[in-house]
């Protein structure tokens, strides 16, 4: 026996589903609005079919939730009698052609329509389904009258399609129940007797809610798409608390052990926790595995797990921002570039490579911060560089270029964006040729990078 | 003798591990083997070097300022990232110029950049001792990960007193880590310092070119990048030049 349940509009998915799972471990979700639930088993539990109908209407009005019910031998009979029909519908088994006898053709549309929107459409702006329109054509009105067409003919006329419509009309499943499997969280915690301090001791205890972690996605063929850690802290008077938590987007689904550890370690050695450690929970955002399919013609790049590990390596090394790939910004201030995280094998620019790219092109070493430089000008033009700063020895210009006037950034308030400056290109008599420029407002001058 | 004397000394060195500085120790290099090597995609240079810089082996690009060590580096890993590998630049004192990197045609999304202090010549804070050690870590670090086609570290603003520091083993740890390996890895430095024996130094003196007689009309058109190959071991010595244009001046 199955059980339909068709909650009011507007009514909480989530709590319906609650409901429902109070009662049958095996549950199929139809819609926004609507659970299947498979009764077997149950009459033993709960009663009669009427006991177990009033029992799960009473639940609902507790959780507030107006609902109809349906029980009838097949889900097909049970849903269609459950949008038919307001308050609690029990047919006995055997019975369910006769009960649907009656029903519009319309509400066959419930197999094929998609799940209902939250908002109640309008009456005039439904379409139809085709097959009802051919159906209403041919004069009939009721699942009876559909029921009762010779299936070979229907058939000859609209196929496996109509056959199927019939077979719903009659009260028949087309397919087995489905169980709605709950959702599952991917979590490890582990209380300690004594509260921890130190990352040493804590990669053990990661080592060990890792792996159990790591099982789980790997048995449900899941992987990390962010890894929460989160560190329940105790203070040195034993009593004020408090929650270190950290979230590590990683790029790629990944589910290694050892990895996730490794990258929660480094992420917890640029952040380390501000005392001692008496309960740490590990937690993942799940997401569907990886399915990666290795060339044997193209040389192997590093995993995903590997460039994490690395990159979270050089993070702690380097320090933050300071590893990544570079991208260009649509902006002609001196310069200016933005960092992203470097993806290393799963990057796919879709990049078409300019075949004038290959014309090799002068380089420029850019001072990130340019040097100031003391500039002789004779008749506006430079005609000696020097600099204080060690590594540019300065001297004569031997030619130049320029200038080229470059302003911008005169639209924003922030100071710190605008420039205006003149440009040259030098050779030095020590061989060098520079980049120098000098400011406009404040007639100084700098060199902002070697032509090399 | 004399022989007898080589004999030993080259035992003494195997004993330690030392043998990688042996040129009896290194495998011949086969003419034109690609796989062997990364292509710069420079016709002439390539064709001076069979091939490219040596794959598992510590390559130098060595040179004055405005020699063409940037270019030629970043050329390289142009035609690294356009062979669909990807390649790392360990940049010291936080020098690459990210427009002269897409002018190169380097796919940087495939090139994995490690900025170091963003500080002027000889105003790093801790001193360029610091940025070279943490400098050196990354180096090691990238390359244990493995993976990368060409790993770049650039030394060319150390000054000669701090470069002078740097022990020599340290180049031959990393001639051990990327032994074996498909990485090629490079050092940018005035002036030689790994001396691998395995790999290649590439000597760099650069010209530039100026178009335009009146100061005015004046401008950067173009460099003659001259390198010269100084690798004793391998026999590929030779001198080839390779002209390199202002990016505004298609």
């Amino acid at each position: 026996m199955f059980a339909a349940v068709y909650a009011a509009r507007g009514s909480s998915f989530e709590t319906l589903l609650g409901v429902a799972r109070d009662f049958s471990p095996r549950i199929e979700t139809c819609g926004p609005y609507e659970v299947v639930l498979d009764l077997a088993g149950l009459t033993r539990l709960f009663g009669d079919a009427k006991t177990i109908a009033d029992e799960l209407r009473r639940t609902a009005a507790d959780r507030g939730l107006r609902i109809r019910i349906a029980i009838a031998a097949t889900r097909t009979a049970a849903r269609l009698l459950a949008r038919d029909r307001a308050g609690i519908t029990i047919v006995e088994p055997g019975d369910e052609a006769r009960a649907l006898d009656n029903l519009r053709l319309e509400l066959l549309e419930i197999f094929t329509a998609p799940p209902e929107p939250p908002e109640p459409p309008d009456p005039g702006s439904r379409i139809p389904d085709p097959v009802t329109v051919t159906l209403r054509r041919w004069g009939l009105r009721t699942l009876g009258d559909l029921a009762a067409l010779p299936a070979a003919e229907l058939a000859a006329r609209l196929g496996q399609t109509g056959v199927g419509w019939q077979r719903l009309a009659r009260g028949e499943d087309p397919a087995p129940l489905v169980p709605s499997v709950p959702e599952e969280r991917f979590e490890q915690a582990l209380d300690l007797e004594w509260p921890i301090e130190g990352l040493e001791p804590l990669s053990f205890v990661l080592a060990r809610l890792m792996e159990p972690l790591s099982a789980h996605l790997e048995r449900r063929d899941r992987g990390a798409a962010v890894l929460h850690v989160r560190l329940h802290l105790v203070k040195r008077d034993g009593v004020t608390r408090e929650v270190h938590e950290r979230s590590l987007q990683l790029p790629a689904p990944m589910r290694d052990a050892r990895t996730l550890r490794t990258l929660a370690l480094l992420d917890l050695e640029s952040h380390p926790p501000s005392a001692a450690i008496d309960r740490v929970v590990v937690a993942v955002d799940p997401t569907p595995g990886r399915v990666v399919q290795f060339s044997l013609l193209t040389r192997p790049l590093p995993s995903p797990e590997q460039v994490s590990t690395l990159m979270a390596r050089l993070t702690a090394l380097m320090g933050e921002g300071r590893c990544g790939s570079a991208i260009t910004v649509d902006s002609w201030e001196p310069g200016a570039f933005e960092m992203k995280p470097f993806l290393g094998s799963i990057a796919n620019s879709g990049r078409i490579p300019n075949p004038e790219s290959r014309t090799p092109r002068l380089a420029i070493r850019r001072f990130r911060f340019p040097i100031p430089a003391r500039v002789r000008v004779d008749l506006g033009i430079p005609v000696r560089v020097t600099s204080d700063r060690r590594g540019i020895s300065g001297g004569k210009v031997e030619t130049y270029a320029g200038p080229w006037r470059t302003s911008g950034g005169w639209w924003v308030e922030d100071t710190k964006t605008y420039w205006e400056r003149d440009e040259w290109d030098v050779t030095l008599s020590d061989g060098a040729t520079y980049r120098i420029f000098r400011e406009r407002d404040t007639d100084a001058w700098f060199v902002e990078g070697v032509v090399d | 003798m004399a022989n007898q004397a080589l004999a030993r000394l080259e035992n003494a060195l195997r004993d330690r591990k030392l043998d990688r500085t042996l040129t009896t120790a290194l495998p011949a290099s086969q003419p034109r083997d690609d796989a062997a090597a990364i292509a710069t995609d420079m016709a002439a240079l390539d064709a001076c070097l069979r091939g490219g810089l040596p794959r598992g082996q510590l390559s130098e690009i060595v040179g004055s300022a405005s020699s063409g060590r940037t270019t030629l580096v970043l050329q390289t890993i142009a035609a690294s990232t356009r062979r669909g590998e990807i390649a790392a630049l360990v940049d010291t004192f936080d020098r690459l110029d990210v427009a002269s990197a897409a002018a190169a045609g380097i796919d940087l999304q495939r090139l994995l950049w490690v900025r170091g202090p963003s500080i002027s010549i000889g105003g790093a804070a801790g001193g360029p001792d610091a940025a070279i050690h943490r400098a050196l870590k990354a180096v090691n670090l990238v390359l244990q990960a493995g993976g990368f086609s060409c790993v770049v570290l650039d030394l060319a603003d150390v000054p000669p007193v701090t470069l002078r520091r740097i022990p020599f083993t340290t180049w031959l740890r990393v001639q051990r880590v990327i032994e074996g390996s498909e990485t090629a890895c490079v050092l940018i430095a005035p002036h030689p310092l790994a001396r691998s024996a395995g790999g290649l130094t590439l000597s760099l003196a650069g010209r530039v070119w100026w178009t335009g007689e009146a100061d005015r009309s004046r401008h950067l058109t173009g460099a003659d990048i001259g390198i010269r190959i100084v690798s004793p071991r391998r026999r590929v010595d030779g001198e080839v030049s390779v002209p390199a244009f202002a990016t505004t001046t298609a």
